[in-house]
């Protein structure tokens, strides 16, 4: 009795292992395709690309360059995770600050202390409302992150004017 | 039955008179935002879509600029490329066939930085503007080797100098950098430069008492003077080490064998420096 119930849980016990390796092993090849930051062409080729979105991330350096210019990932640079989560944060509140007004990648320049954010807005709000945001985003931005921050726009007429390809 | 269906056909007509008002007042508002009722369903009355505001722009700042404008007015400091105050036809970016892409509404250009506000003709206004600050040059610093060994030390000094200051000194150019930047005004931060400086030279030249007990196994280089070697070599030729003829060439070759290692070009000036020591047939 004991001996066949020894026998009956080494049994199941080598199969459950096994059916636990088939699951575990990987049979399929590694999809090696990379794809961030690349665009696929649409069927009537009419998907809008700025010169931004038309160069891929391997071009930085080569056709294209940085979005955010700092010191700090070089050797000896200071507090470079505070000024990635900074970036993204400044990111975030400029486009929803400039709701729909933002057509460029957000450059963002450190120099010493100063902040200088760059970019180009289209011209769908008027000028007063364009000198209250930057005022707005200059004052809240120097508050938050206690240093001085400035606003470099261009303006365009239109989504159109930054358009460097359709595909 | 015959006065209330005119009553009614009555009732009707107004209604659909005050509805025609109703629709001839809303067409003729001019704010939109609201749609129009369309009982009727007339043609030509369907929603209109809004067009997007045209904002009055002036022309670029760069068609009014004369040719011998004060730049450094127009750009006093350092900032991103703006198209409409630049007066260049600068392009950036790669285009396979054709132009590069032009200056509005180009964002490479934005980002890359620029010397826009550092032109020749504004860093020589700003010089001469920082001149009345400058104080004229010491005139007992004449040369490059005044400069360089002002502090008198000896070796024993310069040597502790060393250690203290550690690795602000630089051996390339013989110089020992001092950063100061802890205190708040600019003359606090010099005058603690200038203590630094002074108690580095006076305790150089301080010699404390356990100093002097320093015996050969502290020693951090092999001084040929106080060691065995010299002591068995004026045993071997019975007389003082100055009087031994190609002396110095043999303690320079002991010294540097110590000191700097064993390497082919050590061991071969050692041995070289046995022979004329001597008199060997040097081969």
């Amino acid at each position: 009795m004991t001996m066949s119930y020894i026998l009956k849980n080494i049994v199941f016990n080598n199969v459950r292992i096994q059916w636990n390796a088939s699951r575990i092993l990987h049979t399929s090849p590694v999809c090696c395709k990379s794809q961030a930051g690349r665009y696929r062409i649409t069927p009537k080729k009419d998907f809008p690309l700025t010169y931004e979105m038309a160069n891929p991330p391997h071009q930085i350096a080569h056709r294209k360059s940085w979005n955010s210019w700092n010191t700090t990932n070089i050797e000896g640079g200071l507090r470079s995770s505070e000024t990635a989560v900074e970036d993204v944060f400044i990111r975030k509140f400029m486009t929803g600050t400039w709701h729909n007004l933002f057509v460029s990648e957000i450059i963002i320049k450190r120099q010493h202390n100063i902040i200088r954010i760059a970019g180009i807005i289209q011209r769908s709000v008027g000028a007063r409302k364009m000198y209250f945001l930057i005022g707005y985003s200059e004052e809240l931005l120097s508050f938050w992150l206690q240093c001085p921050v400035k606003l470099e726009l261009q303006t365009v007429p239109d989504r159109k004017s930054v358009v460097f390809k359709y595909i | 039955m015959h006065d209330s269906s005119a009553k009614a056909s009555f009732s009707v007509k107004c209604i659909y008179n005050i509805i025609d008002l109703a629709i001839s007042f809303l067409l003729n508002q001019t704010f939109d935002e609201f749609r129009v009722l369309n009982l009727k369903h007339v043609k030509g009355q369907v929603q209109q879509k809004r067009q997007p505001k045209k904002f009055e722009i002036l022309p670029p700042r760069t068609d009014q600029m004369p040719v011998d404008q004060d730049w450094g007015s127009v750009w006093p400091g350092p900032r991103s490329f703006h198209p409409a105050t630049v007066p260049l036809p600068v392009r950036q970016g790669y285009v396979k066939k054709g132009a590069p892409p032009d200056k509005y509404g180009n964002a490479e250009l934005m980002k890359i930085p620029n010397f826009l506000h550092l032109t020749p003709p504004v860093i020589k206004r700003q010089c001469e503007a920082l001149k009345k600050f400058c104080t004229p040059w010491p005139k007992a610093l004449d040369t490059d080797e005044k400069i360089l060994t002002p502090l008198q030390l000896n070796a024993r000094a310069k040597d502790k100098f060393l250690r203290l200051v550690g690795d602000r000194y630089n051996e390339e150019t013989d110089t020992v950098t001092i950063v100061t930047d802890r205190c708040p005004l600019k003359k606090q931060n010099y005058d603690y430069a200038m203590y630094l400086i002074t108690a580095l030279y006076h305790e150089s030249w301080n010699v404390e008492p356990w100093e002097e007990t320093k015996s050969e196994a502290d020693m951090e280089y092999y001084d040929w003077n106080k060691n065995v070697s010299k002591a068995s070599v004026e045993a071997i030729f019975g007389k003082s080490s100055e009087d031994i003829p190609n002396i110095n060439v043999y303690s320079d070759a002991v010294s540097s064998l110590m000191n700097e290692g064993e390497s082919e070009y050590t061991v071969s000036r050692y041995g070289h420096a046995v022979r004329l020591l001597l008199n060997l047939p040097t081969s």
